[in-house]
């Protein structure tokens, strides 16, 4: 019924080749993205900077990571580290009078090129043995940051942000910083939505599936691993200067330890390894869940005025919120995109139950 | 009744809607203050949070009891922002859409990504005992109030205090700083530094690898560095384990002091007859004596409207949050004396809290003054010692090595200044 699959051929390479060969994916992505540029407009100044602007930022630097996990199969417990070589990388670069988008690349190069270094070790270790090398990177970049006053920025350990415009446009406004981190957000998508198409990406989920099938298939692994790495780190770096650019406004190492590379991870698990469109759902459980249990909680307890603890009343909802995630990843492992992407299945030829594939 | 999916559906969403529906109107008819107090209680302060916010809750039930203060309700908004970024941020921006004219996060990093916030919305930031030192500075942070002593200050009182038990002069005693390898830990640096030079001691600083639940590699180095002074920094697991550390390796306990991180509950942990003699900075009177706990005790916790145990009443991280209520509620009386009609919103409170003057909550606090220019309220506190049962004062209220602190804060806030819109 929405899809109109059934009895619909495709009769030219293009129309089946295209990113979203149905309709009415293309309708709903597009109206997705029409409500997201309308949103300024449409709603309050706490759901655009509140939620909206974090979502997207999130989501960016949890399609970062998924590159390297989803697609390339390589654990990375230190993602918050590589968006801390970003943040401070642009930040400083900008203290000095750089312009924006020269910052932002760089910030990027500067994360790639340490990423790639300890991306290195995925050459020789695997599986959980790479996640304590890249756990290791996490606590380096977090030492030599708190230890270098130089880069934390003196006794305070803050670095403002400084003013920053992007295309001569001034990012001061909420409207401004949101359009921006939208505009990053959507051509790292788009990255990633192409990327699974080309030879990389193939070549990566190659090494995902068995490294040294895929050597024996006449793909470099190392090559592929260091480029998986660098691309990611790359991505991270960009995300983390947008981080703290458009969202924090001002850099201290304690933005940029485990809890944030932790946060990022679960958005990559719980949305869905592998996947584009699951980072984008990840990163709304795992910003949002909270907030919004808290919230109800908090006022149901108000409204039927029970007087509960304060303590209990901070804790409930942490206990509610992993039953959810639990409950999520019992109930499809493959994370949020998998269920979206069984509804959508069925929805494919609803009402009927079969269709010619 | 069997019930149908749709309804089920339909009534889940109707009981998620009525709350949020309801909230809103409450407090319609009166004139109110709202604050907005998201703070840590489940991630890094935890029990330091529940004690500090039951302080204030209870500080603001006796004040609303009593009528309100200068013709207004006071409405705190109390939720958990774990230490997260987005959780505050979110907090924050829910409270100022909700008419919240004065935010107090209790949580360095929270504060330090709200300043550029506050200062662009003018609301007013209450950082106490967190945030940046410098924000002291009222004439580059006019909506950024600290309240309350900052860490350089704490450090040059305690210097102060270690020059009066040698008599007047510190010349060739060695003094051991031992600290949480973080920024907050090392944040006193600077101001030891510079008064190590000025008075003539040696100064060694000991790291430790946050969050410090295993410090047993450092304390032997101090040990075998035999300071005349050793001060301790840190906060949560890092100070009980700081003051053991100490215990076992002999140090003398009457020579050991450490920031306003050290409280009763601390005691219980290290065992209290060990502790006793230790020292630590009392930025408001601790215990039950002062007046406004007996109040609070009386008609708040007496009549059965306590915000939490009773136990906890008269704690020092409960009097740091009777401090806070207090001076936000004296800054709401001068703001009405002010502009009695309002309207309610930030320059409104900003310019009551500014002009408090030698207010003291009925004994709770040292004579504190803010004014436009100083926000940290005169940089007055005392010294207290653990006599294994309770702390002692052993000091009156005093303020020492201002001018070095005040270098200090100078300095970053001119940085700030520079670098910020």
């Amino acid at each position: 019924m929405f899809y109109r699959r059934s009895g619909i051929r495709h009769t030219r390479y293009q129309s089946e080749r295209q990113l979203f060969p149905l309709g009415f994916d293309r309708f709903l992505i597009l109206s997705v993205l029409a409500v997201l540029l309308a949103a300024p407009f449409l709603f309050d100044r706490l759901y655009v900077t509140g939620y909206l602007l974090p979502w997207l930022i999130w989501s960016s630097a949890a399609l970062g990571l998924n590159l390297l996990m989803g697609g390339a199969g390589q654990v990375h417990l230190g993602y918050g580290a590589v968006m801390a070589m970003g943040a401070y990388g642009s930040v400083h670069l900008m203290r000095f009078g750089a312009p924006l988008e020269l910052a932002m690349i760089a910030g990027g190069l500067i994360s790639a090129s340490v990423g790639i270094i300890f991306g290195a070790a995925a050459l020789r270790v695997k599986g959980i043995y790479l996640a304590m090398a890249t756990l290791a990177m996490q606590s380096i970049v977090d030492f030599v940051i708190s230890q270098t006053p130089a880069i934390s920025g003196g006794a305070l350990a803050t670095l403002q942000a400084p003013p920053a415009r992007f295309l001569g446009i001034s990012l001061s406004g909420e409207r401004e910083t949101y359009y921006f981190a939208l505009l990053v957000c959507a051509v790292i998508t788009l990255f990633m939505l192409n990327v699974r198409r080309t030879s990389f990406g193939r070549a990566l989920a190659a090494i995902r599936e068995k490294d040294y099938a895929a050597e024996i298939l006449g793909i470099s692994t190392l090559r592929y691993k260091l480029m998986a790495f660098w691309v990611s780190s790359f991505i991270g770096g960009v995300v983390g200067s947008v981080l703290a650019i458009c969202y924090l406004r001002a850099v201290s190492p304690d933005q940029f330890h485990l809890d944030l590379s932790i946060q990022i991870l679960a958005m990559v698990i719980v949305g869905g390894l592998g996947s584009v469109l699951g980072p984008f759902f990840g990163a709304a459980l795992v910003l949002f869940a909270p907030i919004l249990i808290n919230n109800a909680l908090g006022s149901a307890f108000s409204t039927f005025g029970m007087t509960v603890p304060i303590d209990l009343r901070a804790h409930l909802p942490l206990v509610a919120y992993g039953a959810l995630v639990i409950g999520f990843l019992l109930y499809e492992p493959y994370g949020l995109a998998k269920i979206y992407s069984n509804v959508r299945t069925y929805l494919l030829v609803w009402p009927f139950r079969h269709a010619q594939r | 009744m069997k019930m149908t999916r749709r309804t089920f559906v339909a009534s889940a969403a109707a009981g998620i809607a009525a709350p949020t529906i309801c909230t809103t109107g409450a407090f319609a008819q009166e004139k109110v203050v709202r604050i907005s107090a998201p703070q840590d209680f489940t991630r890094i302060y935890t029990f330091v949070t529940s004690e500090y916010s039951q302080g204030q809750r209870d500080y603001f039930t006796l004040i609303n009891e009593r009528g309100g203060v200068g013709g207004y309700k006071l409405v705190i908004d109390v939720s958990d922002h774990a230490n997260d970024l987005p959780r505050a941020i979110e907090a924050y921006e829910r409270g100022k859409r909700e008419g919240a004219v004065a935010i107090d996060p209790l949580s360095t990093p929270v504060a330090r990504a709200l300043v550029p916030r506050a200062l662009e919305d003018k609301i007013n930031l209450i950082t106490a005992y967190s945030g940046r030192s410098d924000a002291a500075d009222g004439s580059v942070f006019p909506y950024v109030l600290p309240l309350s002593i900052n860490y350089w200050s704490q450090a040059g009182l305690i210097v102060e205090q270690f020059k009066r038990i040698e008599k007047g002069s510190l010349q060739g005693k060695k003094l051991a700083f031992v600290h949480i390898d973080t920024p907050f830990g090392k944040e006193p640096l600077p101001i030891l530094e510079v008064l190590a030079k000025r008075e003539g001691f040696t100064l060694n600083a000991f790291p430790y690898t946050p969050p410090g639940n295993d410090q047993s590699a450092i304390w032997p180095q101090v040990r075998r560095a035999r300071p005349d002074f050793t001060v301790f920094w840190g906060a949560a697991v890092g100070q009980t384990v700081a003051l053991s550390e100490a215990i076992r390796n002999g140090l003398p306990m009457d020579r050991v002091s450490s920031s306003v991180w050290l409280s009763e509950s601390d005691m219980d942990v290290v065992g209290r007859a060990a502790a006793k003699g230790v020292m630590k900075i009392e930025p408001c009177v601790g215990g039950r004596e002062p007046k406004i706990i007996k109040d609070i005790l009386a008609e708040v916790v007496g009549k059965g409207k306590g915000a939490g145990p009773e136990a906890k009443v008269g704690t020092g991280y409960y009097n740091y949050g009777v401090q806070m209520a207090s001076l936000i509620a004296e800054g709401v009386r001068m703001a009405a004396q002010k502009a009695p009609n309002g309207p309610v919103t930030g320059p409104w409170l900003n310019a009551g809290l500014t002009a408090i003057k030698n207010f003291t909550a009925e004994g709770l606090l040292p004579p504190t003054t803010i004014t436009p220019d100083d926000h940290q309220g005169g940089g007055m506190g005392r010294v207290a010692q653990w006599d294994g049962n309770k702390f002692v004062p052993i000091t009156d209220w005093f303020t020492a090595n201002q001018d070095v602190v005040w270098d200090e804060i100078r300095k970053y806030s001119a940085e700030f200044k520079k670098s910020g819109k």
